[in-house]
């Protein structure tokens, strides 16, 4: 028996080992196909993952794409299209298994972009930008590419759309109007409160201000990483680390959140809310906090099926994030990194192909009307895809509600952006891992809760704060304070 | 030569049973030992390379046990490690007992068309997802619509604010653990309990032994063995958390952490934006690990009191 026993493991290991090989063997088999075919006469296929709940006439629309670009450029195209939700993960584990894609979807809010950067998960496309991208580079505002390089180089081919990110206040305009309550005057938190008040008083079981467990006021401080309490102030030129929750905007935003929540302004679950879609459809809020561009009032208006009105809370301002809000990068193991530049720049500069890519085939999905403006036909709602995440934005056709001067105004808006204080500086976490790791579990305990106004902060801050640097948030802000520095001194 | 000519008579002989259990095999060569290589990562700080996934593994640069220190840096790894072990510790003692009480109070139903609708009923939580538990729960907590707090409000009593009141949630994990997962392990439990031979009952009967004394006789005694492996298998898994029962239930409020943050919901939460593969490595081989001497420890326990009910 114990012979058998002794026989079955070596069984076991020798499959093993076979099995490894074969797998090893097939890893080469596709890079070497990988440098013979570059120069072949037939188009190459180009395989596009891009973020966005996949739609049904993904393939149908793309063959139509690959005949198209078959003739300009060579190649035809393979879209996969992974869920919103999905998407982060499924990227991660596919970038480091390395499955083969060319072209791919990132940014700062959804598969990383300076992180995975970083992680070697794009290549680098300097020399891609001035060999096949010139129309791109001509086609953007410099900020973009300024904006977006990571540790000096260019990973990534931004979307060209708006460029800053201004906070406003969104009011249901049904019940601005049914209290002709007096928008003028609003713009910081404090100065909603009369208005939340009368909401309060007289619609019973409306959220009059609508926040979720991703609320957080607005305060006038760059964040080094989003979500992580470590900031610096605009405005101030010595580029100080601070922690947010020890300035006294953030304090007193707290405070006043605390009040609203007290005086039942603020749902009364916001710190584990997940999202405001169910009030949203039923009209059931009064004001929550967005981000804006250009013309947003219209897009929300369209979107939710009833009039919607904004006011500034913030400047426009550029910011690291606000750059990089939408990205294609080439993957580090494309096959063909100078197609897939090639199809890049055709897809920001040439507008058949732009709008063929954002609304679907003409006649089948939309039909123009005029120049440059289109309708939706009843097929549209097999390919709704969307627009900002697929290359320039100014490029597409007005949609038949829009005002003619559209992308005027966007361009308008982007001059008037002012840069804010970290444009351009991306922290590199690679050394305080660790202490990131257990600073992240503290933010995840007490965030919420405190700026939703759930709990008190006078309680709060310090325990919140005692545990952070418990975990290392001061080795981290030391680490961003010299990285901040260096990166200072090279910028003169 | 004549090792490997006995080999294959052994494989001939055995070539029925042998085909039995090939699937299962080839199942755990892919999924459970080919993996195994992997890892390394948990030594590494892995990043992509362009040649694919092998490469990536061999170019990453080492780091020792650097990956690890997350794990026990701070305070919290006091409180993950005791949440872990604490709730798996009272999972497995009250889950066996309620398990083999429902399947003996099963088997004794004499209306067998009531103890299916019972057994279905209770079997039914088993195949919900920890999304829709964690809403079935929130129906129940939530501070304005949920159904305690409405009845509470009958006997005028003021609501509770259910998700940031952590003092209940310890009794509220273990109700809701026990509510998913007593249904299957019970049907385990009464599957054995059918098997045992009705004559020894009958023998009892004769000799006057009335219920009680049977179940504690013939059907506990003869439940031992599926119990001991059944326990021993849980043991090993002391280490790793039910993330859904963590993270969905409480709804991932952060006012209950104390008593909800467990080792998986803090790698998770510590790695899900920095996504360091490394590091979630090093937390599963941590795990592992300690299951692992954890259920050669209790298995050697077992041994030496009980040679036939060991696993191995």
């Amino acid at each position: 028996m114990g012979k058998f026993k002794k026989s079955y493991v070596l069984t076991l290991v020798l499959m093993l080992a076979v099995s490894m090989m074969l797998s090893a063997c097939g890893g080469k088999n596709e890079s070497s196909g990988a440098s013979g075919s570059g120069t072949s006469e037939k188009p190459v296929e180009l395989i596009w993952y891009t973020i966005g709940t996949p739609q049904k006439d993904v393939d149908k629309v793309m063959e139509e794409v690959s005949k198209y670009t078959a003739e300009k450029i060579g190649v035809t195209v393979k879209m996969n299209m992974i869920d919103w939700g999905d998407y982060p993960q499924k990227m991660q584990v596919m970038t480091a298994s390395g499955t083969p894609m060319d072209i791919m979807f990132t940014a700062s809010w959804a598969f990383d972009y300076v992180q995975n950067a970083r992680k070697g998960a794009f290549m680098p496309i300097d020399d891609l930008l001035k060999n096949q991208g010139q129309g791109i580079v001509k086609a953007l505002d410099p900020a973009f590419l300024e904006g977006s390089k990571v540790d000096g180089h260019n990973y990534g081919v931004p979307a060209n759309k708006e460029l800053p990110a201004q906070i406003v206040w969104r009011f249901n305009k049904n019940l601005v109007d049914k209290y002709k309550l007096n928008l003028d005057n609003v713009s910081s938190l404090e100065s909603l409160e009369p208005l939340l008040k009368t909401i309060k008083e007289n619609e019973p079981g409306t959220y009059a201000l609508a926040v979720d467990k991703t609320f957080g006021p607005y305060v006038p401080y760059d964040y080094i990483i989003e979500g992580l309490p470590m900031a610096v102030k605009v405005g101030d030129p010595s580029l100080k680390v601070t922690n947010i929750l020890e300035t006294p905007e953030m304090q007193q935003a707290l405070k006043t959140m605390h009040k609203y929540y007290k005086a039942g302004y603020v749902p009364t679950e916001a710190a584990t809310l997940t999202s405001l879609t169910d009030v949203q459809a039923t009209g059931k809020w009064f004001t929550d906090k967005a981000t804006n561009q250009p013309l947003a009032d219209n897009l929300w208006s369209a979107s939710l099926g009833y009039p919607i009105v904004s006011k500034a809370a913030s400047p426009a301002m550029i910011y690291n994030w606000s750059v990089m809000g939408s990205m294609q990068a080439i993957s580090a193991n494309s096959k063909y990194p100078e197609k897939a530049m090639e199809f890049l720049n055709l897809l920001n500069t040439d507008p058949v192909l732009r709008n063929m890519v954002d609304s679907g085939i003409e006649g089948v999905h939309y039909k123009k009307v005029g120049n440059d403006a289109m309708e939706n036909l009843p097929e549209s709602k097999n390919y709704d895809m969307p627009t900002f995440s697929l290359g320039n934005v100014m490029l597409t056709y007005l949609d038949k509600n829009d005002p003619e001067n559209k992308w005027d105004e966007f361009k308008k808006f982007n001059e008037s952006g002012e840069k804010a204080p970290l444009l351009g500086f991306n922290f590199d976490p690679s050394k305080v891992t660790t202490e990131i790791a257990a600073v992240q579990n503290v933010k995840e305990e007490f965030w919420s809760s405190l700026m939703t106004g759930t709990v008190d902060p006078d309680k709060f801050i310090p325990q919140a704060t005692s545990k952070f640097k418990a975990a290392g948030l001061d080795k981290i802000m030391a680490e961003a304070q010299s990285q901040l520095d260096a990166w200072k001194a090279n910028q003169k | 030569m004549k090792r490997i000519g006995e080999f294959f008579r052994d494989l001939n002989k055995n070539r029925v049973l042998l085909l039995m259990v090939l699937p299962t095999t080839i199942w755990f060569l892919f999924f459970s030992y080919l993996p195994m290589a992997g890892m390394v990562i948990a030594f590494k700080e892995y990043r992509y390379s362009r040649d694919g996934f092998w490469a990536s593994i061999v170019d990453s640069k080492w780091v020792g046990w650097q990956n690890f220190k997350f794990l026990f840096s701070t305070n919290d790894a006091y409180i993950i490690t005791r949440n872990t072990l604490l709730y798996n510790v009272f999972f497995i003692i009250v889950g066996l007992v309620v398990a083999v009480l429902m399947a003996i109070v099963l088997s004794e139903i004499a209306n067998k068309r009531l103890a299916k609708v019972y057994q279905t009923g209770m079997f039914l939580p088993y195949f919900l997802s920890w999304v829709i538990v964690g809403y079935f729960v929130f129906s129940f907590l939530s501070y304005d619509k949920g159904m305690v707090n409405h009845i509470a409000s009958w006997f005028g009593a003021d609501p509770t604010q259910w998700y940031t009141d952590k003092t209940y949630w310890p009794l509220i994990i273990v109700l809701v653990f026990l509510w998913k997962s007593i249904g299957y392990n019970s049907v385990v439990y009464l599957a054995a309990i059918m098997g045992i031979d009705k004559s020894l009952y009958e023998a009892a009967m004769i000799d006057g032994a009335n219920k009680r004394q049977q179940i504690w006789n013939i059907t506990i005694p003869m439940l031992k063995p599926l119990m001991t492996i059944l326990t021993l298998l849980a043991i090993g898994r002391i280490f790793y958390a039910d993330f859904g029962l963590f993270y969905q239930v409480p709804r991932d409020s952060g006012a209950l952490y104390s008593v909800t943050n467990v080792i998986d919901t803090y790698v998770y939460r510590g790695l899900k934006s920095t996504g360091e593969i490394g590091m979630s490595t090093a937390a599963g081989l941590y795990q592992s690990v300690i299951g692992f001497v954890l259920v050669m420890t209790s298995n050697y326990i077992v041994r030496k009191f009980d040679k036939d009910n060991a696993l191995f």
